[in-house]
């Protein structure tokens, strides 16, 4: 790999790794809240509208914050997929990586992480189509509330997703492909 | 279409990720019965529609602090304090303290690399042998699945659509059928060291509760909050969140806050996992049970099991295979679904089949070829593998018995629902 295109890989999964890590900070961070937020509103009216101030001014009342919560869990685990894609750790069957010689092991990889590449591209690309056709539907998620937002919005992560998927196992195939060439790990190619 | 099956499986076993397996066999599925791919991004959206699914990414995070800081620690000394006098006292404080620490981390391996650090050479220490020391140790690990809230629990009320929290109830009797029979095996297997630890100290008793004060709370927020009907599932998952949060990083001061994304990214790693999992098998499923499998399969199944103790038999090896070969998350997103009809036309409860499902996967840690704690702890106390095996065996057989008394005592797991 030319030293060029590698800082840029780098400098790219800097970028990536910074950007994942700040949105799951704070998704988590409201998935944590919103639902004491709404535990306080029940049980203890006066002392939740002190601490919650911004919640309330913003949303009104945790009614219908269940919804909010359920569409924050799934772009949390959409970025969260991204970011087991870049970790390379997407749950797989290991069977075969304790028994076959490291040589036939590291082709394997290169072969499945295509092919995962491939079937993420494909899921991307239908999932563009549905948002594309959804934003025609004029279709709402958090309806009748303050944050009321078209529904191909809140869905958009999904095709985003898997084509970032599917770019990472490219970068994890093509990584594995230069190793085997150079039989030497990139860092150590440094 | 069995050829495509075949590729798939082949696949699945060189090792490509299981989540894009199950998006091509749903993505064929579709397309299949003439149905529009889109379809299928439909059903993955509906991920966004399930219950109580924030108490995954919650408990997961909750557990993964714990397991950063001292905690640990603290529990092993609190269990020694109240289990300690006894004969063979060292072994049974290993099975409680990883039980416990089990149900509040998942079952991910984080219990052998947490707990096993400290109660290996400690168990050496106290003169028990290697092998057996080995052995507990790696079956330890899984050990407390059944007890509440274990991920894998409510991911399995989630996909089933049964209460979680009588899930939580049905898995204590089970899961402590589990811990007696392995402690009972412990002191048989140690009948020659039988010295007490350390003599009960009502001292060390307080000294370790005051040093566990502020996770002592904990057990009873979860359990307390949802028994008493005070909280849902994915609240007082939030309440554990932030209580550990505010305990680990601001309290005890055991987690540096710069810490905290590095240890989120961790966890959310494996939820994101998981869910992407989960949502591409909501699509399979949905597929399966428009093309009538489900069905198709009691039909085939009823041709030769007639009665429930020979589905059970039947279900029992299924499981231990599957156990062998697939993870416990992916197990339960992918098979679930299709057996619970099954299991539904003989009469099995459930919730009854949720806790032997949980108790059957439990044995998959300990079985090759894929036996996660197998390898975790060949890795982290450097043993061949086959050594760890050998080590683990005489516990996979008293846990194998104890997954057959729980799995044909329907009552153990459903009596306190009554």
């Amino acid at each position: 790999m030319p030293s060029g295109f590698r800082k840029t890989l780098k400098a790219l999964d800097w970028f990536g790794r910074t950007v994942e890590n700040a949105l799951l900070v704070v998704l988590f961070v409201f998935i944590m809240l919103l639902p004491i937020w709404q535990i306080a509103d029940r049980e203890l009216p006066s002392i939740s509208a002190i601490i919650f101030w911004p919640l309330y001014k913003a949303l009104g009342s945790p009614l219908g914050v269940e919804e909010l919560i359920r569409l924050i869990v799934f772009w949390l685990a959409m970025i969260a997929a991204i970011a087991a894609a870049r970790d390379d750790r997407h749950i797989r069957i290991d069977a075969l990586s304790h028994v076959l010689p490291e040589r036939a092991v590291d082709v394997t990889r290169v072969l499945v992480d295509v092919f995962a590449a491939v079937v993420c591209g494909v899921v991307a690309w239908f999932a563009y189509q549905y948002v594309k056709a959804e934003s025609g539907w004029g279709t709402e998620v958090l309806a009748n509330t303050v944050l009321s937002t078209p529904a191909w919005v809140a869905h958009a992560i999904l095709p985003i997703a898997f084509v970032l998927i599917s770019y990472r196992f490219l970068i994890l195939a093509i990584t594995k492909l230069y190793e085997m060439f150079r039989r030497e790990p990139v860092e150590a190619a440094e | 279409m069995i050829a495509i099956s075949v590729i798939l499986i082949l696949l699945a076993i060189l090792g490509a990720p299981l989540f894009a397996i199950i998006a091509t066999s749903a993505m064929i599925g579709t397309a299949n019965s003439d149905m529009p791919l889109t379809l299928m991004v439909l059903d993955v959206l509906r991920l966004a529609d399930m219950q109580f699914l924030s108490a995954i990414p919650l408990f997961t995070f909750a557990g993964y602090l714990l397991s950063e800081s001292n905690a640990p620690k603290r529990l092993v000394r609190m269990t020694n304090a109240i289990l300690g006098w006894m004969p063979g006292g060292l072994a049974i404080v290993c099975i409680a303290a990883c039980a416990f620490f089990t149900a509040f981390t998942g079952a991910s391996g984080v219990t052998i690399i947490a707990l096993g650090a400290i109660l290996y050479p400690a168990l050496k220490q106290d003169g028990y042998g290697d092998k057996f020391n080995l052995g507990l140790v790696t079956s330890s690990g899984s050990l407390g699945l059944l007890f509440a809230p274990s991920l894998p629990l409510i991911l399995y009320g989630v996909v089933a659509e049964v209460s979680i929290d009588d899930l939580f109830l049905a898995g204590i009797f089970p899961g402590l059928i589990m811990l007696m029979m392995l402690s009972g095996w412990s002191l048989w297997a140690n009948r020659e060291n039988r010295k007490t630890l350390n003599a009960f100290s009502f001292r060390e008793l307080g000294g370790a509760l005051r040093e566990a004060i502020w996770e002592l709370p904990l057990p009873f927020v979860v359990l307390g909050g949802i028994y008493s009907g005070f909280l849902a599932v994915s609240e007082a998952a939030a309440i554990t969140a932030l209580y550990v949060l505010i305990v680990e990083v601001l309290i005890m001061r055991e987690i540096r806050i710069a810490e905290l994304p590095r240890i989120l990214r961790a966890s959310m790693v494996l939820v994101g996992g998981i869910l992407v999992i989960l949502a591409v098998s909501i699509a399979s499923t949905s597929y399966m049970i428009n093309a009538d499998v489900p069905q198709k399969l009691l039909d085939f199944i009823a041709g030769f099991v007639s009665n429930q103790t020979t589905f059970l038999i039947l279900l029992l090896v299924f499981l231990l295979i599957l156990g062998a070969i697939l993870d416990i998350f992916s197990a339960i997103v992918l098979v679930v679904p299709l057996i619970l009809p099954i299991a539904a036309g003989y009469d099995v409860h459930p919730v009854h089949l949720g806790i032997v499902f949980l108790a059957a996967m439990q044995l998959g840690y300990l079985t090759p070829p894929v036996g996660l704690n197998l390898f975790i702890a060949s890795y982290r106390f450097e043993k061949p593998i086959m050594h760890v095996y050998s080590a683990t065996f005489p516990f996979l057989i008293i846990l194998l018995l104890s997954v057959l008394i729980i799995t044909f005592w329907p009552q153990l797991s459903l009596w306190l629902l009554e």
